[in-house]
């Protein structure tokens, strides 16, 4: 009986040794990458600061706004909310095909990749504003295309990460799991046009913009709706909410 | 009905609504609107090939660039009811009758021009030219000219004094202007030789055409000779149907023409051409036509000639063996003029020195033409003019041209044209984009909030 109990504090000893070793090498984990992550953002950021001196003769703009952020601090911080969500979106169709048990961890860590995405998101979106003033960038067809589909990935991601938080695993119950993974889908797409029509801005367009360009949308032409399509629009945003009270309280 | 069938219908109400955004953005506000001398090209962008040749003491410019219809009539006069009314010339876009010429007119620099190697036409564009929209209608044209050319370079009217002018004349801050003419210079083989400085205007000396009516007596000065021609007048339904062409007599010069006679019973629809043809003088008859140009099979093919050093170094760029030249384009098709052309990005050209233009070496007076065709991409430019450009509150990229950068580094052909129609619209769009931002939004969070009541845990099933 002694023999027994000694053994199951020796066992218990060495579960706690196990667990502290894991937790160590877990702590060592997350302090290595966050090195890693603050070496590579400061070097980001030198880059960013020593590119946007500029070089040669300084020229200054007679009519320019006397604040503006140069467009490296916008084009850094960007990457930070398309990494997050492109990662939860991987992880959505992980979890959407797989049941598995890696697939259920994954599923754990989308409400908080998406939100984290969207906090960058704002802030790169503040930063992406601070560029240029407002009456110019609204001037550029494809500075207003950017605001665009910049507004919409940004609405767009902070509402399924809303949906994340409130409805967590059941995300992938029954019918949800596909109306989760078309969602996704949507969001991955325009993230992904947002980010090429940035490129496009900066003067590097990609394969994706004349992609658009043969699937219907020329990007260098402002993306605007007629006022009749407007009214449809209206409509169909009452009808949609209207569908999700009287929904609410259907059975199924 | 079932929790899930109201999530099946938001779900797709929302792509449906997502699919007829994507069939029916960007409808609904470009259109011709003539109150505002608006009028949109049916091509935006075209094409035209170069080549150039010289042996020393000539230099030639031969184009080639594609026209459905050629245009050999501009301005016209018609009899009808006692009375001879002008038809055609200028017109709002493309001249439906026909009666608007084609042309090809070529911008030369040599360097002395600030910018123009790297933005072209556009720098010469000011605000409020004439047939831009808001412009009044006036006897005198707003034409073209150099920002250097006054005090305030955003603002026509603040023209510098004549003794700044000659100074910056002496220091080559001038464009060289060459222009094909199809109706007004063509038929007896001439170019037009004029400038860009605080005008667009032709070097001295006259022009290749004056124009054939007598105010006074409110008829022609001249019509054709019926020795030459086989009748007096033509008829307008043959002139705009394109029946008369290159082997009829169809322009008036020394050798068609005689004087009016009044006399003559004149029936309604007798057309005779308001131009009448005459060698040019001076300095302006520098750019000629080893011959008069034809259209053949879909194409005009024109060729100009000038000496490379004219003596006239006050109007004309002089070219040099080892010389590099910056050059740009404007080509009129579809009976088009003003505004409504199509314009080049500037080029490089090279005599003997590397260019995007290479001008070959030839035999004294023999061009030759057996290299390749330089193709050079035109577009529509819309109303794009040099002080929006150069505005940070107007363009995001005014800060680029404070540095510099070629307007070729950032913008394709395709692009700038597709701005120019925008900036046509420029108010409307941007309300129209405004609008369609905040209902894209709206109907993102409303989907989503239908989601948040249509989802479901499975404990609350």
């Amino acid at each position: 009986m002694m023999a027994g109990f000694t053994t199951q504090i020796r066992s218990a000893v060495a579960d706690n040794e196990d667990r502290n070793m894991r937790q160590n090498q877990f702590l060592g984990r997350v302090i290595r990458t966050g090195s890693f992550a603050t070496a590579a953002l400061a070097t980001g950021a030198t880059a960013a600061l020593a590119h946007s001196e500029g070089g040669g003769v300084k020229v200054v703009l007679e009519g320019a706004d006397r604040f503006s952020i140069p467009p490296v601090y916008h084009i850094l911080v960007v990457h930070f909310p398309i990494a997050l969500w492109l990662t939860a979106a991987l992880f959505i169709f992980i979890r959407v095909f797989s049941a598995s048990e890696l697939a259920v961890r994954l599923q754990k860590a989308v409400w908080p990749l998406i939100l984290l995405g969207s906090l960058a998101g704002f802030v790169a979106y503040g930063l992406g504003l601070a560029i240029y003033p407002w009456s110019a960038i609204t001037e550029s067809p494809l500075g207003r295309n950017h605001i665009m589909l910049a507004t919409w990935t940004l609405t767009y991601w902070t509402v399924l990460g809303v949906l994340g938080y409130r409805y967590r695993r059941f995300l992938f119950d029954g019918a949800q799991k596909w109306v989760t993974f078309v969602l996704t889908l949507i969001g991955t797409a325009v993230v992904t046009i947002t980010g090429t029509l940035g490129g496009s801005l900066t003067g590097t367009p990609s394969l994706v913009t004349k992609g658009l360009g043969k699937i219907g949308w020329e990007v260098y032409m402002t993306f605007y709706l007629p006022t009749w399509m407007l009214v449809v629009f209206g409509l169909g945003a009452v009808t949609i909410i209207t569908l999700g009270f009287l929904g609410s309280r259907a059975r199924g | 009905m079932r929790r899930t069938t109201y999530l099946a219908a938001s779900a797709a109400i929302f792509a449906g609504l997502l699919v007829a955004a994507w069939a029916t953005h960007g409808t609904g506000v470009v259109r011709d609107d003539p109150e505002r001398n608006i009028a949109i090209p049916k091509e935006l962008t075209s094409e035209l090939q170069v080549k150039v040749a010289y042996d020393g003491e000539d230099i030639w410019f031969r184009y080639r660039w594609p026209v459905e219809r050629p245009a050999i009539f501009n301005d016209v006069l018609v009899y009808n009811d006692g009375k001879w009314e002008t038809r055609g010339g200028e017109a709002l876009g493309s001249n439906p009758e026909f009666l608007t010429e084609d042309r090809v007119a070529m911008m030369i620099d040599d360097g002395s021009v600030p910018l123009f190697s790297r933005y072209g036409g556009y720098i010469t564009i000011g605000e409020g030219l004439t047939t831009f929209t808001g412009t009044p209608e006036t006897d005198e044209e707003r034409t073209k000219y150099l920002p250097s050319t006054r005090t305030d370079p955003d603002t026509f009217d603040t023209i510098r004094p004549a003794g700044d002018l000659e100074k910056l004349r002496a220091a080559g801050q001038f464009i060289d202007l060459w222009q094909w003419r199809s109706s007004r210079s063509n038929p007896i083989g001439l170019g037009d030789d004029g400038f860009v400085a605080e005008e667009r205007g032709g070097d001295e000396g006259t022009g290749p055409y004056m124009t054939n009516f007598d105010k006074e007596a409110g008829q022609p000065k001249y019509m054709f000779n019926p020795d030459v021609a086989g009748y007096r007048a033509l008829k307008i339904d043959e002139v705009i149907s394109g029946k008369v062409g290159f082997n009829d007599t169809y322009y008036l010069a020394a050798e068609t023409a005689v004087p009016f006679d009044p006399t003559y019973q004149w029936q309604n629809g007798d057309t005779i051409p308001r131009r009448f043809l005459r060698p040019e003088t001076g300095s302006r008859a520098d750019v000629v036509q080893p011959s008069a140009a034809r259209w053949r099979n879909g194409f005009w093919d024109v060729t100009l000639r000038r000496k490379m050093d004219t003596g006239n170094p006050l109007d004309d760029k002089i070219f040099r063996d080892g010389g590099s030249y910056d050059v740009a384009f404007a080509v009129f098709r579809n009976a088009s003029t003003m505004r409504w052309h199509y314009i080049s990005l500037p080029a490089s050209l090279g005599l003997g020195e590397p260019a995007q233009i290479n001008a070959k070496f030839s035999e004294p007076g023999k061009p030759d033409w057996t290299g390749p065709w330089t193709d050079v991409e035109v577009f529509y430019p819309g109303q794009v003019s040099w002080p929006r450009l150069t505005d940070p509150k107007q363009h995001p990229g005014a800060d680029r041209i404070a540095q510099r950068v070629p307007v070729a580094y950032r913008h394709t052909e395709r692009q700038l044209a597709l701005y120019g129609v925008e900036v046509e619209f420029s108010k409307e769009i941007k309300r129209q984009w405004l609008w369609t931002l905040g209902m894209s939004v709206g109907l993102i969070v409303a989907f989503g909030f239908s989601m948040m009541m249509l989802f479901r845990r499975r404990e609350e099933a």
